[in-house]
């Protein structure tokens, strides 16, 4: 099956469009239409009043990292480093440490993930063989007043619960 | 000379220095609130002193503030540092003093002495506004070239050729314009608008020389830089054309002069094309006649009008989302006070006006007064059209501007001077 080739046709070649005179008077109609809509009644803005009115995440939204645990609260990360390893940012530094809880046999001591070098690609989490990172806290503004606080240590990301629950994230395409 | 004489003198010369200064906060709130609603968004609206954000007009007290205290770098590569200077200057002063000649009023009378209601008492008029526009562009080619930097010769360069290319037009439009008014003085000018076509046409320049008004108001887009004729600018193309090496206040006095040249430009097509401070069907001798019912008249609208303006105003001033004890509301109520207050003032001023003896001084300054404010509503329609145009059209390619200018405009205006010639010497 070929591509569908839609052919469009050239305009501005007639009389009236190479006067131009009809043709802006019938864009400033258009646009004045737009102005004085908005200017009756300013709730038709297109528009988000951002700050107070937050946009909806989708599920599939890659968010701010965060770090999945057991159900006992016990790190899931096994400290594989292949997050570490895909990053194309190199923005995951991982310190391993021996795991004594019997899960397994390593445990990240340290996992740092500095947010500025972050590009939010999504590849730590494609990476991840036990599903124990994830970017699904819904969180798509990070501001921070200096640099150490963009960089995240194990603490902050073990913090923060995901935003949707398992079935949704499930769902949204992990 | 008296203490009155001096007092007009500094009355008119303060009106048409300030005025357009006072009109560049005008005109770029327009812009940008205006750019907005066409576009479909709110524009700037939360810079606020205490919460009041007079409809986005504190943003231009933030942007001076930001313009004022910013480093004022000129770059160690630029050699011509006088000239560089200078550019911005010339730009500004042009614009501010061809306003100088554009009468805001009719001659107003008091104790039987005539005063001329314009900046500049002189009476080559037209002739001024089109030496000095050009002059103006001197400017803009100066800064493109003192930049020392391939955009702003671009910029400046354009500039040259677009202002050869329109003040061609611009100048047969303005020979037909004076074939049928027969002075270059801006004041008879505005003085024959008003009479009466037919008995019941006011004889404005837009309806006795229509093609005039198209080329000159065409001429006059490309002569202030303004979209679609912004090639010096370009912004897609060579970055900021011929003020991409300037910063802080001298970048600021570029942008201020640009929106005086706006201005003035403005008053200039209102004055030759839309009866310049008459007001329709009024002239100023029936106005005088007639100022005690108008006074009236006014005093019943006024309010009328404040009062539907109170509703706009407390609809359009809301939070668009829930919010407790909304300070948008607190913020409407005090503006609606405000206007209230200020109707209270004129309506006190009107009632002065009904009992004073007629036939006197005071008529003549209350209508002095109305002729004035029907200028600047005109200007700020006329305004209005050049944020709408800009917003509306894209950018003219070069070689489309040429050709506009060189092949439609041009034969346009010379055909338009031989029509006219032909109907004035048929009809006298």
């Amino acid at each position: 099956m070929g591509a569908k080739v839609k052919t469009i046709a050239r305009r501005g070649s007639t009389l009236q469009e190479r006067i131009f005179l009809i043709e802006i008077f019938k864009g400033m109609a258009t646009t004045f239409g737009h102005f004085w809509r908005n200017l009756l009644d300013n709730s038709k803005l297109y528009v988000r009043h951002y700050p107070e009115v937050k946009p909806e995440i989708p599920v599939r939204w890659r968010g701010r990292h965060r770090l999945t645990s057991h159900e006992d609260g016990s790190v899931k990360c096994v400290a594989c480093f292949m997050c570490q390893t895909n990053c194309p940012a190199q923005c995951i530094q991982i310190q391993a440490g021996e795991r004594l809880d019997g899960k397994a046999e390593k445990m990240p001591v340290s996992f740092n993930i500095d947010l500025l070098e972050c590009i939010y690609c999504g590849y730590c989490v494609e990476a991840c063989p036990l599903d124990a990172i994830r970017m699904d806290t819904g969180i798509y503004s990070v501001t921070g007043k200096d640099r150490e606080s963009f960089n995240m240590g194990i603490d902050d990301l073990l913090a923060k619960q995901g935003a949707f629950t398992e079935e949704d994230y499930k769902k949204g395409g992990a | 000379m008296s203490l009155l004489d001096i007092l007009m003198i500094a009355i008119r010369v303060a009106f048409s220095a300030f005025v357009p200064l006072c009109f560049i906060a005008v005109c770029v709130w327009m812009e940008r609130r205006g750019a907005g609603f066409i576009q479909d968004r709110s524009g700037p609206n939360r810079a606020n002193i205490f919460g009041f954000r007079a409809a986005g007009l504190v943003q231009n007290l933030a942007d001076a503030a930001k313009l004022i205290f910013k480093e004022d770098i000129i770059s160690a590569h630029i050699k011509h540092k006088f000239f560089f200077v200078l550019a911005p200057i010339i730009v500004f002063f042009t614009a501010v003093v061809s306003f100088g000649v554009v009468p805001f009023a009719d001659t107003l009378v008091i104790n039987g002495k005539s005063y001329i209601m314009q900046g500049i008492p002189i009476d080559i008029g037209i002739l001024w506004f089109l030496a000095l526009a050009g002059f103006s562009v001197y400017g803009i080619i100066l800064a493109g070239w003192s930049s020392t930097n391939k955009y702003g010769i671009l910029g400046g360069l354009r500039s040259a050729a677009q202002v050869i290319s329109y003040e061609i037009p611009m100048g047969l439009a303005i020979v037909s314009l004076l074939i049928v008014y027969g002075t270059v003085n801006l004041n008879e000018i505005a003085r024959f608008q008003g009479e009466l076509l037919f008995g019941f046409i006011p004889m404005w320049g837009a309806i006795l020389q229509p093609l005039a008004l198209v080329i000159f108001v065409v001429a006059a887009f490309a002569e202030t830089n303004r979209t679609p004729f912004d090639l010096a600018e370009g912004e897609s193309e060579i970055v900021a054309g011929f003020h991409v090496e300037y910063s802080a206040m001298k970048f600021a006095v570029f942008f201020m002069g640009e929106y005086v040249a706006l201005f003035v430009s403005s008053a200039m097509i209102v004055t030759l094309f839309f009866g310049g401070y008459q007001i329709p069907f009024l002239a100023t001798k029936t106005l005088i006649t007639i100022a005690k019912p108008l006074a009236f008249v006014l005093m019943i609208g006024l309010p009328v009008g404040m009062y539907y303006f109170a509703g706009w105003i407390r609809r359009s001033n809301i939070s668009h989302y829930p919010r407790e004890n909304d300070p948008r509301a607190f913020e409407a109520k005090w503006y609606i006070r405000c206007f209230w207050g200020l109707i209270v003032i004129v309506e006190l001023l009107l009632l002065a006006i009904l009992l004073c003896q007629s036939g006197g001084d005071t008529i003549n300054i209350f209508v002095a007064l109305l002729q004035v404010c029907t200028f600047l509503v005109k200007v700020t329609m006329m305004l209005f059209v050049y944020i709408w145009v800009r917003w509306t059209l894209p950018r003219f390619r070069y070689d489309q501007l040429q050709k506009l200018g060189w092949q439609m405009l041009l034969p346009l205006a010379l055909l338009n001077i031989f029509i006219t010639s032909a109907v004035v010497v048929a009809l006298s």
